[in-house]
């Protein structure tokens, strides 16, 4: 058995991070518990902010720092989020729970010996790791072990070590040091006092003692990091349903920070995907407005916001495409204190092989991205198909329809022998393009077109339809040439014979 | 050197006499003198003289009309750039011009889009002209509805009836579509006035596109340069005729217009009476008046 456990050492501070939603940090943020700080990032500890000041202090080192408050619940799904991703390499996926009691846990652990020749080695496992968790955007130690809880323990050393047998599990194990430990936290200047400082150390002392001094719990810890006790996991199962929530810090007035916001939740949706071996095909993202804003009935509570996919997807540059376009036509009725991203909508397939040359089926898939991209800006009635009907007036022969409904493609056999059947283009005496009757003067019974006779050339092409839907055309079509050549469609109305000094000559198009 | 340059293929040096100053290596020298004495286009193919037609490298495509191919660099629409078609109003022949292309383009398999189209398209007529008519998309950028009266010149399209979002959205539409590169075909009416900056954005964009890709413009904007490498200029010529114009093309500009016939909507009857109507036009009127 090869465990590999990935430790989160900045969880709670990342997850607070992410809580920001893009909003300029002055000094950098650091996490207080109580009253004293208990964790820094970079750019506050490079000011002089250290674990274990004041919150007095900190301020005053460094005035324009963002301090929060550890959150369990919010550490809990920034790890599912990690969790999933393993999940893509192994259904083996467990949590080691925190040292501190209260806390979230930080250290997924994987078991990865029947995958490992499908990946071809650990080496080339843990890159691929590395290269998937790198979106979610956590700072990982990950450390290789024959035992789950050695590679737990060996995880949360500095720079970990990758120990491929049994034995040099215990070699690692044997030169870490005691408060790596849960139990040896929890006493660790009573250890200190005895001078034990490695695990090493404590294998030497009777057991029986260290069990009455420490309790049993370190004796367990002990025999399961060194592989003397079993030590069984329960496998994690993802959701059936994707849900996850983000609590902003600060309400988001704009639809951009609500954008920065939704892109964490899209990269753990992502991440589930990946796990399911699925593609969404809708997905809905819920902005819970702040209350102190609604007055009555005017303000609702939450506004939703559904993203319907004609193909599905898994591509989270896609996805935040489509979320902005719809985003930057919403409006927003109040500021934002919360996101939430619902999907439940998903289609379990293989992944699409990569391809090096564009071939007919990545063109159409980028067609229907393409399609889907001009939607979502534009409203989804702006792309449109032109259908043809069976229909003798003119302005009915040919509708547009939205491109939404695809229609099926005959295979190209088939549609090759039709067209090639009209291969030279029919001279046809309809035009291309088509307005809505204009009447036009006359002058010696002659029409008129901007004041200028036409002359006409063919017809009369006589239309009789439409009875039966109360719209009735007799019309009588001729093709007539314009002043500057150009040839235009005009029809005179046969019935009814207008009493108001109309011609009854209309311009129907022109050919284009 | 300069002469040498001048007329190359003329002027030989004597024998055992170069034109050059003596260099250091004899065989080097020689190789230079031959480079020097071949003709510039012969060099690389972007090099061209200025009374000579420019080579493209991606082949063109066929346009369909003889007379036209003989004109255009590389024997068609160029690929993969924007070709802007001037015309005074919609319906002079532009779309029985580009019928062809675009058919082509269909039945390789490839999608044709058009962007804003001015007025109502008729299926029958484009299925004559032998387009896959479902096969076609149609883009809407533009506010007002379909059955608009064609206008009679592209300045009514200004105004209130266009929203102002519209026309940032259309041209990014638009680039959209030519930047995918799975497009085969783009042909794009565009709003009146556009500045240089938009139109070279398009260009630049239509170089990921492998396709042909028409602008339609405005008459008013043969006065402003253009990105575009290939500019045409469409009049209508009476009857079933279209008169054509390169206004711009990467080699010497087109002196006479071209005169193309295009598919005929006219039977032979009409087609008379056109030529005659046509005659009748161009004789000034004061030569009817009656000398009683």
């Amino acid at each position: 058995m090869l465990w590999v456990a990935l430790h989160l050492p900045l969880l709670s501070l990342e997850s607070f991070a992410a809580t920001l939603a893009g909003t300029a940090t002055g000094d950098g943020i650091a996490l207080v518990d109580e009253r004293c700080i208990a964790a820094a990032d970079a750019a506050a500890l490079a000011l002089g902010v250290k674990p274990g000041l004041k919150r007095a202090t900190a301020l005053a080192l460094a005035p324009r720092i963002v301090l929060g408050q550890a959150d369990a619940t919010r550490d809990a799904e920034a790890v599912r989020a990690v969790v999933h991703v393993a999940l893509a390499f192994t259904p083996s996926v467990s949590l080691q729970p925190a040292i501190e009691p209260g806390r979230a846990a930080d250290t997924v652990l994987l078991e990865v010996q029947s995958c490992l020749r499908y990946f071809g080695g650990i080496a080339r496992l843990l890159e691929r790791l590395h290269a998937s968790v790198e979106p979610i955007g956590h700072a990982l130690r990950v450390a290789t072990a024959a035992t789950a809880q050695g590679a737990a323990v060996l995880a949360r050393l500095e720079s970990p070590p990758l120990c491929a047998t049994l034995e040099a599990t215990r070699r690692a194990l044997v030169a870490a040091p005691v408060w790596l430990l849960g139990p040896g936290r929890a006493h660790w200047e009573a250890l200190q006092g005895m001078g034990l400082r490695r695990v090493g150390d404590l294998l030497g002392l009777p057991r029986a003692g260290l069990a009455r001094r420490f309790g049993e719990v370190l004796l367990a810890e002990l025999d399961a990091a060194f592989g003397r006790r079993a030590d069984p996991r329960e496998p994690i199962v993802p959701q059936r349903m994707f849900e996850t929530r983000l609590e902003l810090f600060a309400r988001a007035d704009s639809s951009e920070q609500v954008l920065v916001g939704a892109q964490v939740l899209l990269a753990r949706l992502v991440a589930w995907l990946a796990a399911q071996h699925a593609f969404v095909q809708r997905f809905r993202i819920l902005m819970h407005h702040e209350t102190r804003w609604q007055q009555g009935d005017r303000t609702p509570q939450a506004t939703a916001l559904e993203v319907a996919l004609a193909e599905p997807s898994r591509d989270s540059a896609h996805l935040l495409v489509l979320l902005r376009e719809r985003l930057a036509q919403l409006q927003l009725p109040a500021p934002t204190l919360e996101l939430a991203l619902q999907a439940s909508d998903i289609v379990k397939r293989a992944a699409p092989n990569g391809e090096l040359f564009a071939t007919r089926q990545s063109e159409d898939e980028g067609i229907v991205r393409l399609v889907e991209r001009l939607q979502a800006r534009l409203g989804a009635g702006r792309v449109q198909r032109l259908c043809a009907s069976e229909d003798h007036r003119p302005e009915r022969a040919s509708a547009l329809r939205d491109a939404a409904v695809r229609p099926a493609r005959a295979p190209r056999g088939a549609r090759r022998e039709a067209v090639v059947a009209d291969a030279a283009p029919r001279s046809c005496a309809r035009p291309v393009w088509l307005q809505r009757p204009a009447p036009l003067a006359e002058r010696d019974a002659r029409p008129l077109l901007d004041g200028r006779a036409l002359a006409l050339l063919s017809g009369p092409e006589r239309v009789e339809s439409g009875w039966w839907d109360g719209d009735l055309a007799e019309r009588d079509y001729f093709i007539a040439e314009a002043d500057d050549g150009a040839l235009v469609w005009i029809y005179r109305a046969r019935l009814p014979l207008s009493s108001s000094g109309e011609s009854g000559w209309f311009l129907h198009g022109r050919f284009g | 050197m300069d002469a040498a340059l001048v007329s190359a293929a003329a002027v030989r040096p004597p024998p055992g006499r170069s034109l050059a100053p003596p260099a250091r290596g004899g065989s080097l020298q020689r190789s230079g003198d031959a480079v020097l004495r071949r003709a510039p286009e012969t060099l690389h193919p972007d090099l061209w003289l200025g009374h000579q037609l420019g080579r493209s490298a991606a082949p063109a495509i066929a346009t369909g009309f003889a007379r036209l191919d003989a004109e255009l660099v590389g024997g068609g629409w160029p690929r993969g750039a924007l070709s802007e078609l001037l015309l005074a109003h919609p319906g002079v022949g532009e779309l029985r011009l580009l019928a062809p292309a675009l058919v082509a383009t269909q039945r390789a398999g490839r999608l044709v889009m058009l962007f804003d189209p001015p007025a109502a398209l008729a299926a029958a007529a484009l299925a004559a002209l032998g387009f896959v008519v479902d096969e076609l998309l149609v883009v809407e950028t533009r506010l007002h509805g379909q059955g608009a009266p064609v206008p009679t010149s592209f300045a009514a399209l200004r105004g209130g009836r266009l929203d102002r979002r519209s026309g940032g959205d259309g041209l990014w539409a638009l680039e959209q579509a030519l930047k995918s590169g799975h497009v085969g075909a783009i042909v794009a009416w565009l709003p009146p006035r556009l500045r240089a900056e938009p139109l070279r954005r398009l260009q630049l964009a239509a170089h990921r596109h492998d396709g042909a890709a028409f602008v339609i413009r405005e008459p008013a904007a043969a006065a402003r340069p253009t990105a575009a490498p290939l500019r045409v200029s469409l009049h209508p010529g009476g009857g079933d005729r279209l008169q054509l114009r390169i206004v711009k093309r990467r080699g010497p500009p087109l002196e006479s217009p071209l005169e193309l016939e295009l598919p005929s909507v006219l039977s032979a009857a009409a087609r008379r009476r056109a030529a005659g109507a046509a005659r009748q036009r161009r004789l000034p009127a004061a030569t009817f008046v009656a000398v009683a």
